[in-house]
């Protein structure tokens, strides 16, 4: 474990762990830190360490100590390229480099959540203290070539902790939530336009859908097949309605195809709703998976086959249909459906949840 | 020689380790061996993957910087003709194998080639073939046996003779000869019977290494898909060693 600063008066004496999830072991107390916290699956150190493997600019995990307990997280991609079209080297044991790199605090694969927690007893300015003693041990980590810090999709009551002078914060797309006021599903349908009431009784009717958790009879290749390719297409979109963030008219992104093992994994998980739908010769249309998470469900991936290539048009409002149905008979406070298509979701009912990034530059981190 | 094939070899395989999708996936996760591209981790079969798995995630050979997922049964074809049977200019190859449909785009120059299908071979490419052979013109089929056959029966047979037939083989259907080249549907044309009665690799474009599921073979000069360790004909024993008489890389199996 690599120590912080020392405590100052006034301060609680916090230290900062950093792993290479591909090379280091499972971190001391993390899955007692998982379930206290009732983080999302995400967080899971199995699936870091497979997405980081798999990953352009993979993740490092940040443990934020109270003596030997953990009490925050953050989940941060290593970024060396948002064009190079190369996975990232294999550990080496070395991790600083002059080689220009930046770090982002978010998690690409549930982009609507942010990438930082903390146990609910750190005060503010506790968090405040961790983020920076976090910054200077990262710096530390990645050694000179560190050019900043970017805490993507940050919570309103995380980013008064991040942000600070010469920190740039900025509001993002939003993410969809629907806040559970509904007693039965009926309440819901109900507040739908006709045309959508419509299709809701007709899009998948004819359609072979499964739907479970710990789903073991599904083939992940063909799901991550289905869900890169609607991925790209959603996103040809997106940039071409100048919705994604450019620079200089760069498409700057830091994601990677999500991987079959990945979601092979994934979907086996007893938290995790997967929903297929095949049409009559078995030919896999569409799928989705909900996170069944107690506090907050989210929609996760939906990926469909596109209609020139014989999927069906509104397949989607099925899929949202049936978890709006599962938040309403469990009795879950809320439902997210990640950032994008906005306009789809709030014809469902849903609303917005604010999210802001905040960018610290290389001069003014840690302090 | 082996030292440079090697290094070639090496080369693919860090690219395809830092660039292609299921290559990634397999080595990262499982492992490798020969080289090792994640210490500790050696895979199974040395980390070459089976011809069934590799088509049905064909998608994910394509490297990240995007590629063509579409393989290419007729690559290869005029390496491995030069060492099978060589085509000088103006001789004509037809490649009559009904999985391949498409015409062989690497022969040399003044060589043209054309694909028949062999089930309703067409007047026009027959009679050019007739007129190519009654000119003293050379003709080379290349195809599996029946169609070979097929094509000199439809020919008259004054000039059916003089075809030069080059039967294509899979690895595990490997004869004594005289004349043939190795073929797999994915990976196209790999090596060739020669005249010191071996099966050459085509090693300017292929290398082949012996794993415990069988020979594994690469195509060092195709960037998309990638086709790296892919145990053809569903993994065939057999040694890699060079020829006596050529010192390039021959396969025993």
């Amino acid at each position: 474990m690599r120590p912080g600063n020392p405590p100052s008066p006034g301060t609680v004496p916090l230290s900062v762990e950093i792993l290479d999830p591909r090379s280091a072991p499972e971190p001391e107390g993390w899955v007692n830190f998982l379930s206290h916290q009732r983080l999302q699956p995400v967080w899971d150190y199995e699936l870091l360490r497979l997405e980081a493997w798999l990953a352009r600019n993979p993740p490092v995990l940040a443990v934020i100590r109270d003596g030997s307990r953990p009490v925050g997280a953050l989940s941060v991609m290593v970024c060396r390229t948002w064009r190079e079209q190369a996975f990232a080297p294999a550990p080496s044991g070395r991790t600083k480099a002059l080689r220009p790199r930046w770090a982002e605090v978010y998690l690409p694969l549930l982009s609507g959540y942010p990438a930082c927690v903390f146990a609910a007893s750190l005060s503010t300015e506790e968090r405040r203290d961790a983020l920076r003693l976090f910054e200077r041990e990262l710096r530390r980590y990645l050694g000179a070539g560190l050019l900043g810090v970017v805490y993507r999709a940050m919570t309103a009551e995380l980013v008064p902790a991040i942000d600070g002078p010469y920190r740039m914060s900025r509001e993002i797309d939003p993410i969809a939530v629907l806040a559970n006021r509904f007693s039965t599903f009926e309440d819901w349908s109900g507040t739908l336009a006709p045309e959508i009431r419509e299709t809701l009784r007709e899009v998948a009717a004819d359609l072979d859908t499964t739907a479970g958790t710990g789903r073991r009879d599904l083939d992940a290749h063909e799901l991550a097949a289905l869900l890169n390719e609607h991925r790209a297409r959603q996103d040809r979109r997106a940039w071409g309605q100048g919705q994604r963030a450019r620079a200089g008219g760069l498409h700057m992104d830091t994601r990677s195809p999500i991987p079959p093992a990945y979601l092979d994994t994934f979907v086996r998980r007893s938290d995790v709703i997967t929903r297929t739908y095949r049409d009559a010769r078995g030919k896999l249309l569409a799928f989705n998976t909900m996170i069944d998470h107690p506090d907050s469900p989210a929609i996760h991936h939906w990926a469909a086959l596109s209609g020139m290539d014989g999927g069906r048009r509104n397949l989607y409002v099925d899929c949202y249909a049936h978890g709006v149905r599962h938040m309403i008979e469990r009795g879950l406070p809320e439902l997210t459906a990640g950032r994008a298509l906005l306009g789809n979701k709030t014809a469902l009912g849903f609303g917005t949840r604010e999210l802001s990034s905040v960018a610290v530059p290389k001069p003014v981190l840690g302090r | 020689m082996t030292a440079v094939w090697s290094a070639s070899y090496r080369r693919i395989v860090r690219s395809a380790f830092a660039t292609v999708p299921l290559y990634r996936e397999r080595w990262a996760l499982d492992g490798r061996e020969d080289p090792v591209v994640v210490p500790g981790k050696r895979g199974t079969d040395g980390g070459a993957l089976g011809a069934g798995e590799m088509a049905r995630k064909r998608v994910d050979l394509v490297p990240l910087a995007g590629g063509s997922a579409e393989f290419d049964p007729c690559r290869g074809l005029g390496p491995v003709l030069a060492d099978a049977r060589p085509a000088g200019r103006g001789t004509v190859v037809a490649v009559l194998d009904p999985a391949i449909r498409r015409p062989p785009a690497d022969l040399p120059r003044g060589v043209r080639g054309c694909w028949l299908d062999s089930e309703a071979l067409p007047p026009a490419a027959m009679a050019e073939l007739v007129s190519t052979l009654r000119r003293n013109g050379k003709v080379i089929a290349v195809g599996p046996d029946k169609t070979l056959g097929m094509l000199t029966a439809a020919l008259p047979e004054d000039v059916a003779a003089r075809v030069g037939a080059v039967p294509q083989r899979r690895l595990d259907e490997l004869d004594g000869g005289p004349f043939g080249v190795l073929h797999d549907p994915a990976l196209g044309y790999l090596g060739a019977f020669r005249d010191c009665g071996r099966w050459h690799v085509d090693w300017r474009n292929v290398f082949v290494r012996a794993t415990s599921g069988g020979l594994a073979f690469t195509v060092l000069t195709q960037r998309s898909p990638r086709l790296v360790d892919i145990l053809i004909a569903g993994g065939v024993r057999g040694r890699v060693e060079p020829c006596p008489r050529h010192g390039t890389p021959v396969v025993l199996t």
